[in-house]
């Protein structure tokens, strides 16, 4: 029965962009496939170790602002960013992980704000990467390699294999002692410590790898829009889209920001659309009351809604 | 002579930046909660003063307190339909609601009031003092005897009143104080209504020098982390003193080496501060 | 019997049809920040161009100067109507670029207008390009976005090393006369619209021979900015470009006057300073401030002056120089797809590229409209204008002043 289930979501994921010959809803499924990316990634640090980082942008922009870089110093193919970007991420992670996860709770959130809306002002007056103008792409592709199409269809299936790729790797860790020792942290890391666990150098782990995976979802972000800047690279919303999205679905579990990003993404575009051209920011007061509501009634997300009402269903069945 | 009255401005904007952290750094402090929609409450205190001045006459006083006492039932309202409940949660529910809170009444407030900027009239507070060649902005010094005041008020509150020892019995240990026969929900509910009334004095007073419009919280709010993180949460004199100190850094490094940097200074020393002394300057260990 | 009733009304059928297919619609899509900071100017900017597409699509024989005010509709389409379809971006490249999408799949706009912040028409007209549709960009003055070799992208307003030459020139202008004009100062805020216009001011100061005193850098929409200048003060340039947005213009006049210190010329480029709210703010502290625009109101009973009295009708406030500029793109458009006489894009493109619009075919001050090869308006020109009492009124160039300069800044005096 699982299997079936799989096996659907997979062939509904892989068919979607053949179905409509619709360049929007192409466009909304590459971007519900990217929103998915930075939230899984997001999850493993937010949701399975339960550190909230409000500020995984830095990982975003260092891997969106590398691919750009490197085009406009070498005229190379962006794609030869993407590994940059990473490394970067890499480093920062550990330069800020290692003195951040000292902290705990509201404090260590805080501290995550605090530095990448540091990194972001230091980038916004850095004129090598572009200042507050920001970089762009090459807006018509010199070949396969410059990532440049018209149509959202290569990108989607770009975002797919990357979030295939996550969750899987997700998958495995919650089966594994790794996993085993992220629930723990999260559970509490007094009590996890005393049991032996290595908390500190988890979290770094988890920390690690969330900010490898949110640096390649920024560098197809850039190939994707061909321009970034340090508000759409490393701006706070960047980063609370990422918690809402994986908080929406459910955090700490394998789904949870694939669900949550199917449906934010088209609902803030939809009402955006709806709304959005009368200019009452009417958007964004939805947008709030959703994430009132989602935190006051329902903070396991939709996911734990599923299960509550699927385990009430068996127990009557009983 | 300059260096001087770069040093007094800095203090000054200092003033109004302590004014405006005080209410965060209780209920901060008192609950272990980050409210991240307190620059929302200051823009709405600015708000009360343009409408209370506009539409009733108000003079400076009366808009002051009808702020005061309109976000203290806005704090009290929050604090029962929402905080209350994700208090006991998991931490992902505390930051997203008031996250999802800054957003309502942001937009709430644009919807309402619209995209354009408004302003009290310049100079409702008569002109720049002139002590001995320093000149001083007259809004600005009463926003810091007012800054002042709500500090020394609140300090004295908390620990000379009833009141005040029964609010810090419930931050220090909610089940003792219940069994004290302290009911802890109100004491929240006021603690909060507080930190709104705080919020709503300080709007007010800033609507005196400062444009006017719904999305001024953002940066104010900013700010107002800073401050409290750096003087220790929960401290509110800390909170005064990290205001003064903080706008005597914005203010000489602008000056001295370049307005751009003094944001950069600022939030190095936020998160060094988080690094080596998380408590702050005063906060509770 | 039956068989001539059937014809009849299928010819009746496609006569109808073929009547509302000619008295259809031309869908023109505008992208523009309609929440956030900047929607005062985004809405401002919505209102004109509404009203230019009431006006083509209206019979407005007044106003006969202007092309395609005096019929009803696209007269070589038949008379068809025009409908903008307006989407909000946020001020957020990427959502520019999702609405400029939807815009053109979804919608199927014909062409594209818009969208005030620079970073925006980078992405969206990024987007109009892959799509092959025309994007007339009426407002952001970035100068890469006519600098990429697209082919579809088309500006009509000047860019910002345009408007540094012209202060520039004004400031020569003013050393002739037996002013003070070799030292300047120039105050921005530090996102991408202050760092770029600074970088080109900086440039044709020096390029004048105008010494740059100091480079003043802040954080837009900060609290305080005593400090900025209290260094002002120190350094007393000959003249102050503020390149700022509504916040920070009021709060550096109020801070002027509070520490005593007025500066000998002002100068403000557009943006906050052409906000009416900072007129009804700060107005009383910053008479005689200079500012540029394309836009002036003009003589009683004059073209622009009745458009005034339009958009005064429609939104309350006079028109403002952006909004003026976005709404003669809008007009610009709507005159190159009548000549076009055709709706599919490579002709609007064509039609665009043969643009030659006379200065007595326009409501702003360009000495024309003609694109070169990048899709440039090379005839984009600007007035300078002076804040006496409420008003900004023309001082410069001297064949368009309509008042005398007053020399020097008399602020709050």
């Amino acid at each position: 029965m699982r299997r079936a289930g799989w096996i659907l979501l997979a062939t509904v994921l892989l068919l979607f962009p053949l179905s409509f010959d619709n360049p929007y809803y192409e466009q909304l499924g590459s971007l519900v496939l990217l929103a998915a990316i930075s939230a899984s990634a997001w999850n493993l640090i937010g949701g399975y170790a339960g550190q909230v980082s409000v500020g995984n942008a830095v990982f975003f922009g260092a891997g969106a602002y590398m691919p750009l870089l490197f085009y406009k110093l070498w005229q190379v193919s962006p794609l030869l960013g993407f590994p940059a970007g990473i490394v970067v991420s890499l480093v920062i992670a550990v330069v800020i992980g290692i003195p951040t996860f000292r902290l705990s709770g509201h404090y260590f959130s805080m501290a995550t704000i605090a530095v990448a809306e540091l990194i972001r002002i230091v980038v916004s007056n850095w004129d090598f990467l572009g200042a507050a103008i920001g970089l762009t792409g090459p807006a018509t592709p010199r070949g396969w390699w410059d990532l440049v199409y018209r149509s959202s269809v290569p990108y989607y299936y770009m975002f797919l294999a990357v979030l295939a790729a996550l969750l899987a790797i997700t998958w495995w860790i919650q089966r594994s002692r790794f996993g085993y020792y992220l629930r723990a942290i999260r559970g509490g890391e007094r009590a996890a410590r005393s049991l032996g666990v290595p908390v500190s150098r988890y979290k770094l782990y988890a920390f690690m790898l969330s900010a490898t995976f949110t640096s390649l979802a920024g560098s197809l972000y850039v190939v994707k829009f061909g321009f970034i800047d340090p508000g759409s690279g490393f701006g706070i919303l960047v980063s609370v889209n990422m918690v809402l999205i994986a908080a929406l679905g459910g955090a700490g579990r394998l789904f949870g920001p694939l669900i949550g990003a199917a449906i934010l993404i088209p609902l803030q575009t939809e009402t955006n659309n709806l709304f959005g051209g009368g200019g009452t920011g009417l958007t964004y007061i939805l947008y709030g009351g959703i994430i009132v509501l989602i935190a006051r009634f329902e903070p396991g997300g939709l996911l734990e809604t599923w299960e509550r009402l699927r385990a009430r269903r068996a127990s009557r069945a009983a | 002579m300059i260096l001087l009255q770069v040093i007094v401005a800095g203090l000054l904007i200092g003033a109004v930046y302590a004014l405006f952290s005080s209410g965060l750094t209780l209920v901060w402090g008192m609950m272990n909660v980050i409210n991240f929609a307190h620059g929302e409450f200051v823009m709405l205190g600015m708000y009360v003063a343009f409408w209370g001045f506009t539409l009733a006459h108000f003079g400076v006083a009366s808009f002051s307190a009808a702020a005061a006492v309109m976000l203290f039932m806005l704090g009290v309202l929050v604090y029962l339909a929402l905080i209350r409940h994700v208090m006991r949660g998991p931490m992902l529910a505390q930051i997203l609601s008031t996250f999802g809170l800054l957003l309502v009444l942001r937009y709430s407030a644009f919807w309402a009031f619209g995209a354009n900027f408004v302003s009290l009239p310049d100079g409702i507070l008569g002109p720049s003092l002139n002590v001995g060649g320093i000149l001083l902005s007259a809004p600005k010094l009463v926003a810091g005897v007012a800054a002042l005041a709500v500090t020394i008020g609140m300090h004295l509150l908390l620990t000379r009143t009833m009141l005040g020892s029964r609010i810090l019995a419930v931050a220090e240990d909610r089940n003792a104080a219940m069994l004290m026969g302290i009911r802890p929900d109100r004491m929240q509910a006021i603690a909060w209504g507080l930190s709104g009334a705080s919020a709503g004095i300080a709007g007010a007073l800033i609507a005196t020098f400062f444009p006017i419009s719904a999305t001024v919280g953002e940066s104010l709010g900013l700010i107002a982390f800073v401050v409290v993180t750096f003087g220790g949460f929960g401290s509110v004199p800390g909170a005064m003193i990290a205001g003064l100190i903080i706008g005597l850094i914005e203010s000489l490094s602008a000056f001295y080496v370049g307005p751009v940097y003094q944001d950069v200074f600022v939030y190095a020393l936020f998160v060094l501060v988080l690094w080596i002394r998380p408590r702050g300057l005063m906060g509770k260990a | 019997m039956k068989r001539l009733l059937l014809s009849a009304t299928i010819v009746a059928a496609f006569s109808v049809s073929a009547v509302a297919m000619a008295a259809s619609e031309v869908k023109i899509g505008v992208i523009m920040p309609l929440s956030g900071n900047s929607a005062s100017a985004g809405k401002a900017a919505v209102a004109a161009m509404e009203l230019a597409t009431q006006i083509v699509n209206e019979p407005h024989p007044e106003l006969k100067n202007l092309p395609l005010a005096s019929g009803a509709g696209l007269t070589r389409l038949g008379g068809a109507k025009v409908k903008l379809v307006v989407a909000d971006h946020q001020g957020n490249p990427s959502e520019g670029q999702s609405q400029t999408l939807r815009l053109i799949t979804q919608e199927r706009v014909v062409a594209m207008l818009g969208s005030y912040h620079s970073s925006v028409s980078l992405t969206a007209t990024a987007v109009a390009e892959r799509y092959g549709i025309p994007y007339v960009v009426g407002d952001s003055v970035a100068a890469n976005i006519t600098g990429r070799g697209f082919k579809w992208t088309f500006r009509t307003t000047p860019i910002a090393s345009d408007f540094a030459n012209n202060y520039m020139d004004f400031l020569t202008d003013l050393k002739k006369a037996g002013h003070p004009a070799s030292t300047v100062a120039i105050v921005h805020e530090n996102t991408d619209y202050g760092t770029s216009v600074a970088g080109t001011v900086d440039k044709a100061a020096k390029a004048h021979g105008i010494d740059v005193v100091a480079d003043i850098s802040y954080n837009a929409n900060g609290a305080d900015v005593s400090a900025q200048v209290l260094q002002l003060k120190q350094k007393n340039p000959d003249a102050i470009v503020f390149i700022a947005y509504t916040s920070d213009s009021i709060l550096y006049m109020k801070t002027m006057k509070s520490l005593d210190y007025l500066p000998k010329f002002v100068i403000g480029d557009d943006s906050g300073f052409s906000d009416p709210a900072f007129i009804s703010a700060v107005g009383n502290l910053a008479q005689g401030a200079l500012n540029r625009s394309a836009w002036n109101i003009g003589a009683k009973n004059s073209t622009t002056w009745r458009i005034n009295e339009m958009y005064k009708a429609k939104t309350g406030r006079d028109m403002d120089d952006t909004s003026g500029r976005d709404m003669q793109a809008a007009f610009t458009l709507m005159d190159a797809i009548n000549r076009a006489g055709s709706t599919k894009p490579d002709a609007i493109r064509k039609a665009l590229q043969a643009t030659n619009l006379k200065p007595s075919q326009l409501m702003m001050g360009y000495r024309g409209v003609k694109f070169d090869k990048t899709g440039q308006n090379t005839l984009a020109a600007t007035y300078l204008i002076q804040l006496i009492g409420e008003h900004y009124v023309a001082v410069w160039p001297a064949r368009a002043a309509q008042h005398k300069l007053i020399y020097p800044f008399k602020g709050w005096k």
